[in-house]
Formats: structure tokens, C-alpha cells, sequence
């Protein structure tokens, strides 16, 4: 694995602000893996903060629920910072709050009644690829080993490593609602030696016993990149390899970032959907990097206009996500999504490097964590033969970026890599 | 507000091919030195001589093909220095000049240049002047000498004469033998610097050393007149071959498993050929026939599925 310059110090040490109300909020109806959200409100209805607005279709599909009070205003194409353009609901809020005060005693509550109230607050996974959390939570088969993912190896971003800090006890609670839902064998809490601080809280926790928790493991990884990435993560801590094509249940193992453990904890105890998250903004063209609780569909524009976040030098690159697997965004109309961790505004962009020929060095399957052959890939697709792609598992790829940020000659092997995906014949 | 929008990641390594090839330079510098050390003007001039040929027959062909120029890749400069350090010292200007020309044009260039080529450039350039100049090839003078009084080499006195060079002399160089290849102690000094700078994977060098350890072993408790352990690994073009041309990564395995194959294998015709044949040292075509194996290797050598 990588060891990547982590930029992290300064964020990680910013206590989360929150962002007073927005004005207006868009949102996608697709923010998670799966089918879109299909819309349950007409245009120009008034809605309550956290009713919903949106339905799951199918089986791998997440609710979506107003952020705020206010009048939907319109249903239509707007920015998507994965998909460019994709219908979203438009929101005009009311400059109101809801209160979500007290605590429900779950003791009354069947494990169904639980996986129903998760799934009625569209939650999904919060780590980037925002899997509906109802799926993940009823495996087809039998789960051993719970992973809570507090790694975050992504450079920059800080707003796990401040959600531990500032509301540890909450993401236990989520922890708990988890394991008595799966009923897992052993808990392992995994975090980086650059979260050393979490550790402590940790053993403290571990030394109450007042959770529910069967055995809690501690996991202190060094830091590495892609660390956090699940098939990473579980290979790890517990030497199970998950295949490119498979789900950790298949190897017994589950997967939970820690903001995903406390948006449980709020759906479930406080009926709270997921309307609201930690994002970290950071970069050297800010005057200065935070972390905010932001309603989902915040647009970045309304962070500047409300001086939320403010320009030193203009950017000259604004990344949606970390610096490793984030997307280039080319203006801030763009809102956050339920899976956003973070935004990233730099003065430089260091991909315009030249790419160089390939002297085989091979640096990009040393690095590979999945095992792969990248420099293979970009022989093949510059040749266009597509086809051959398949028997060098390109779909395996977890899109790291690993290769690309080793390779010496600058190769963009993502974006080659992406290119071959996207050509390949496709199975039938 | 002008953006840039490129394909993740966004950060990259500030490791370039320059500073690759400048790092095999770096490392090559302890046996450059000793070479002008041991052979003075004689050295001096033939590095000069390869490296500048080098340079400029790449100007002309990049110029030819229409590419922009490559100098500052300083592939160039490696590929003359390396063929610089396989000559004998007494090789004559017009054959070095030769060598560095064809190893440029048809080592490199005629196969599409950097990262395209299949044979190590530097050892096609020794391989043409052995079949155009054979004698001038093997004909090698002792060190530090002004009237170049020839001499044979370690290799050559073992098989022809059965006479073992000492192991102190192989070690520190001052021996007859290849401009770079005599000082056992500074090809190792530049091996552990391109080991420690990740630039090399240590397992070709690990796989060709040990192999050779194994072979040479078993052949010296047979019989001692074939040299021992150490005599095999110092001599000739062993350890240069082992560190700086076996390592090269145009033109050896990308897999794990295949460069345990390419040292194994570059190891034991190296052996073969000593022993065997009639030529003293066979560093050069081993690798050479290794080089031609590499995509066959690659291909039988893909590394698993993860989880499979």
C-alpha cells in the first residue's frame, strides 16, 4: 500500500461548525448505488423537514427525505457531481428547524420494526460508494465479523476523525443497533495510527462495557492508502480476500463506516433520516479548512455566498471527494450528496503532467491492491482491442488510483483504465 | 473561475522517469569512478565517447521521427554509459562510437524507442561489436597500465589456464576485464543504493546471486579448479549484469514471479556458459536470451485474481 502525503493535520484538529439554515437545497434522486429514488411530491407542495420527498424503487434503492421545511419549487435536470447532469428536487426552505430531542427506548422494538425505521431514513453507506445500509444489514447469509471503517485514508479529509472525536458515543450506539441486527460473533473498530487519539476512547469505551457489543476488537492500522477501502480493510484485519466481483457477506465479514453508525443511531433512536452530514472542506485556495454539518444538497455556491467558506487565491482545481478517487467538478452549482465526504479547492493541478512512454517498471501491479496488471490495460486500450480486457480482470478494479500516482511517466491509468470499462464487450 | 477536470487521482507520486534513469546513473557512479581510477585516460575517454554518441544519435533520430527530443530523459546517457562500462579498455574510439550508435538506433529506436525495445539496448551495442570486432572485444590489458600490456581475464585464465585469480584482487578490481565490471565493491556499493532506493526489485538481483551461489557451490566441491563461490560472483560481468542490466525495466518481467524466473534463468546460463562452452563469460547473451523470453514469462506469469 501507499504512503501518500496526508495534508490532514489541520482539519483534523477544527471542531465541526455547523452551517445555518440554507436557502435552497437540490436534491438528486440519485445519491446512492442502485436504482434512483422515484419522487412522491408534486411541484409547489409544502413539506415538513425530514418528510419524504422521494421513494426507493426496488430492492437496492434509498429513500430521500426533505432536509428542511420549505416548498418544492422544481423536479428537473440539475448538476450531479458523479453523473453531471441528473434530476434532482428542487427545494425552497423555510428559515425553520426541527428539534430531535429525545431518545427512543428500543426495547419495545422488533429487529424488523429496527430494519424498517433504517430503511424509511434512506440511509447508505457513507464512506463514497453509498450503498443502501437496509441492504447491507440483512445479509443473505451469516455474518461473523462487523468492521466499523474509521480509517479514512483518503488525504485531506478529516470528518470521520472529527465525528469519533466529537460523538463517539452515538456511533457506539449505532454499533449496537448493527450488531443486534446481524448478530455478529466479534466487533472489530478499525482506525489509522494518525487517529491515535481515538484509541484511547477506545480502550475506555471497550472498559465500560456499557454497550451491547460482543467482543470489541481495536485496530490500529498503520496509515496506508487505500486502507479503508473495504475489500482492503477486510483483508487486513481479517485475511479474507474478497473477489472483485463478490460482497464481504460471502467471506462473513461486514462493512460500516462510522458516519454510516451514526446516522443509524439517529434514524433509529431519533427518527432523524439522513438529511445532514460532516463534509470537510479544505485546499490551499481557502482561506481556511472545515468541517461543517451541511444539509444534503447544499450547493458548494451557497457555502461561498453564506461566507461559509471563503477564497485566499482563486482554485484552479475543486475536487468532489479526496484527492485520490474524487471527481473534478468544473464550477460550485454542484450540491452534496449523502455520500460526500469532502471538497477539495486547490491552486494546482499536478495531472497535467506529460504523459511519458511506459518503461515497464511495473511499479503499477506492485501497487496494485487488487492484484492486478494496469500497465497491461493501457497497452491494450491505446490499441483499442477491448476484448482481452476481460481475461485481466479489469473489472476488479476499485479505481484507487494506486498505479496512476506511482507510475514515473504519468501515466493517467484511471482514466485508461475507465476508457477500457466502459469499451469492453459487455457479458451476457 | 478557469477549472481544470481530469480523471482521479489528483495527487501524484513525485517519483519521473528522469529521476529513475538519473538514480541508475547515480548508482553506476562508484564502478565509473573505479574504472578511471583503474584504466585513467583510457576510461575517460571511452565513457565520454559512448555517452556522447549516445546523446547525439538520439537528437538525430528523435529529429528524424519527428519526436520531440529525449535528452533530458537521460535514458540515453544510461544506455552510453552502461555499454561504456561492458567494453575492454583498449576498445578503439571508431568501434565504441559504433557500438553506442547501434545501440541507440537499433537497440532502442528501430523497436519504437524508450519502453518499447525488447533486448537491454547496451547489451545489443556489445553483442554487434562482438560479431563485427571480435578479437578487439576480447582482447583485455591489466589495470593502471600505460602501454597496455594485455592480460586475460579472471574468466579467461580459469578456463584456458586453470589459474584462480585471487579473491581480494576480484574484489577491489585490479584485475583485467570490462571498463566497470573489475571492482566487485563498487558494483555491490551501487547495487545496495538502486536496492535501497526501490529503483530496483531485489528480486532479480537475489534470484540471479543465489542461483549462481548454488551452482558454483556444488561445481567448486566437484571440483576446485572451478572456481569457488565468491571467484563466480565477483568475477566477470556478474554483478553488474545482476544489478544493472537484469534489473532494467523495459526489458525484463513486469510480474513478481516471472523476475524470479528471468534471475534464475539469466543465472544459470550464465554458469552454463562458463562452464561449458567455449566462450570464459556469458553474462551478455544470457540476459540477452532472457530478454527475448520476458513476454512469454509475462504472459505465463499473470498474477492471480485477488481471492482466487
Amino acid at each position: 500500500m501507499l504512503k501518500v502525503h496526508e495534508s490532514k493535520e489541520l482539519q483534523h484538529q477544527l471542531p465541526s461548525e455547523k452551517l445555518r439554515l440554507p436557502k435552497k437545497l437540490y436534491l438528486p434522486l440519485s445519491q446512492h448505488t442502485g436504482r434512483p429514488s422515484k419522487a412522491c411530491v408534486s411541484i409547489g407542495k409544502e413539506v415538513e423537514e425530514a418528510s419524504t420527498i422521494a421513494l426507493e424503487d426496488g430492492l437496492i434503492s434509498a429513500r430521500l427525505h426533505a432536509p428542511q421545511k420549505g416548498k418544492i419549487t422544481a423536479i428537473e435536470n440539475y448538476w450531479h457531481p458523479v453523473l453531471k447532469r441528473a434530476p434532482a428536487i428542487a427545494l425552497e426552505c423555510a428559515p425553520e428547524e426541527k428539534r430531535y430531542q429525545i431518545e427512543k427506548d428500543l426495547q419495545h422494538y422488533s429487529k424488523d420494526e429496527i430494519l424498517e425505521m433504517i430503511k424509511n431514513s434512506g440511509i447508505v453507506g457513507m464512506g463514497g460508494a453509498a450503498f443502501p445500509s437496509q441492504v447491507k444489514l440483512k445479509p443473505p447469509q451469516k455474518v461473523d465479523t462487523l468492521i466499523i471503517n474509521g480509517c479514512e485514508c483518503e488525504p485531506y479529509l478529516a470528518c470521520d476523525y472529527r465525528l469519533m472525536v466529537e460523538n463517539l458515543d452515538e456511533i457506539f450506539k449505532g454499533i449496537e443497533i448493527v450488531c443486534r441486527l446481524i448478530n455478529p460473533k466479534e466487533v472489530i473498530f478499525a482506525i489509522e495510527d494518525n487517529k491515535i487519539s481515538i484509541k484511547k476512547k477506545l480502550n475506555h469505551i471497550r472498559s465500560l462495557k456499557k454497550f451491547n457489543i460482543p467482543k470489541l476488537g481495536i485496530a490500529v492500522l498503520k496509515t496506508a492508502y487505500p486502507q479503508g477501502g473495504e475489500k482492503q480493510l477486510i483483508f487486513t484485519l481479517t485475511k479474507r480476500r474478497v473477489k472483485g466481483d463478490e460482497l464481504p457477506f460471502e467471506v462473513g465479514c461486514l462493512v460500516h463506516n462510522v458516519a454510516t453508525c451514526f446516522a443509524i443511531y439517529e434514524a433509529v433512536y431519533l427518527d432523524k433520516p439522513l438529511i445532514e452530514r460532516m463534509v470537510t472542506c479544505a485546499g490551499d485556495a481557502l482561506c481556511a479548512p472545515k468541517n461543517i454539518w451541511v444539509k444534503i444538497g447544499t450547493t458548494l455556491k451557497e457555502l461561498f455566498d453564506e461566507k461559509i467558506l471563503e477564497f485566499k487565491i482563486e482554485p484552479k482545481k475543486i475536487i468532489a471527494g479526496g484527492p485520490m478517487m474524487g471527481i473534478g467538478l468544473n464550477h460550485l452549482e454542484y450540491p452534496i450528496l449523502k455520500g460526500s465526504g469532502g471538497f477539495l479547492f486547490l491552486t494546482k493541478d499536478v495531472t497535467e503532467l506529460e504523459e511519458g512512454p511506459c518503461i515497464r517498471c511495473a511499479r503499477c501491479v506492485d501497487e496494485c491492491p487488487m492484484q492486478l496488471t494496469p500497465l497491461e490495460y493501457v497497452k491494450r486500450i491505446k490499441k483499442e482491442e477491448y476484448a482481452v480486457l476481460d481475461k485481466f480482470n479489469i473489472n476488479d478494479c476499485i479505481e484507487c488510483g494506486s498505479c496512476a500516482y506511482v507510475c514515473p511517466a504519468k501515466i493517467p491509468l484511471v482514466h485508461y483504465i475507465k476508457i477500457g470499462k466502459n469499451y469492453m464487450p459487455k457479458k451476457k | 473561475m478557469n477549472l481544470k477536470v481530469s480523471c482521479s487521482p489528483h495527487l501524484r507520486s513525485p517519483v519521473n522517469t528522469p529521476w529513475v534513469m538519473m538514480q541508475v546513473i547515480v548508482a553506476l557512479l562508484p564502478a565509473t569512478i573505479a574504472a578511471i581510477i583503474l584504466f585513467k585516460q583510457r576510461a575517460a575517454f571511452l565513457i565520454a565517447n559512448c555517452v556522447i554518441t549516445a546523446l547525439v544519435t538520439e537528437e538525430i533520430i528523435q529529429k528524424i521521427r519527428k519526436k520531440p527530443s529525449t535528452v533530458a530523459d537521460y535514458s540515453g546517457v544510461l544506455t552510453g554509459l552502461l555499454l561504456a562500462l561492458i567494453l575492454p579498455p583498449s576498445t578503439r574510439w571508431y568501434a565504441a562510437s559504433l557500438g553506442s550508435i547501434f545501440a541507440i538506433a537499433v537497440g532502442k529506436h528501430l523497436f519504437g524507442g524508450l519502453g518499447a525495445n525488447i533486448f537491454n539496448p547496451a547489451l545489443i551495442g556489445r553483442a554487434f561489436l562482438m560479431a563485427a570486432y571480435p578479437k578487439m572485444l576480447t582482447t583485455f590489458i591489466a589495470p593502471s597500465s600505460v602501454d597496455a600490456i594485455t592480460k586475460a581475464t579472471p574468466l579467461a585464465l580459469r578456463k584456458f589456464s586453470g589459474v584462480i585469480t585471487p579473491t581480494k584482487d576480484l574484489f577491489l578490481g585490479t584485475i583485467a576485464g570490462s571498463l566497470g565490471e573489475t571492482s566487485a565493491v563498487c558494483l555491490i556499493i551501487g547495487g545496495a543504493y538502486l536496492l535501497w532506493r526501490k529503483i530496483a526489485d531485489w528480486r532479480i538481483p537475489l534470484t540471479v546471486l543465489t542461483t549462481t551461489t548454488v551452482i558454483s557451490a556444488i561445481f567448486h566441491i566437484v571440483n576446485p579448479l572451478n572456481g569457488s563461490i565468491l571467484f563466480h560472483l565477483f568475477s566477470g560481468g556478474l554483478l553488474l549484469g545482476a544489478f544493472f542490466m537484469a534489473t532494467d525495466p523495459v526489458t525484463t518481467p513486469t510480474t513478481k514471479t516471472g523476475r524470479y524466473i528471468f534471475g534464475g534463468g539469466c543465472a544459470i546460463l550464465i554458469m552454463i556458459i562458463r562452464y561449458f562452452s567455449g566462450l570464459p563469460e556469458g553474462v551478455m547473451y544470457s540476459i540477452l536470451f532472457m530478454n527475448a523470453l520476458t513476454p512469454l514469462i509475462n504472459s505465463y506469469t499473470q498474477p492471480k485474481r485477488f481471492g482466487e
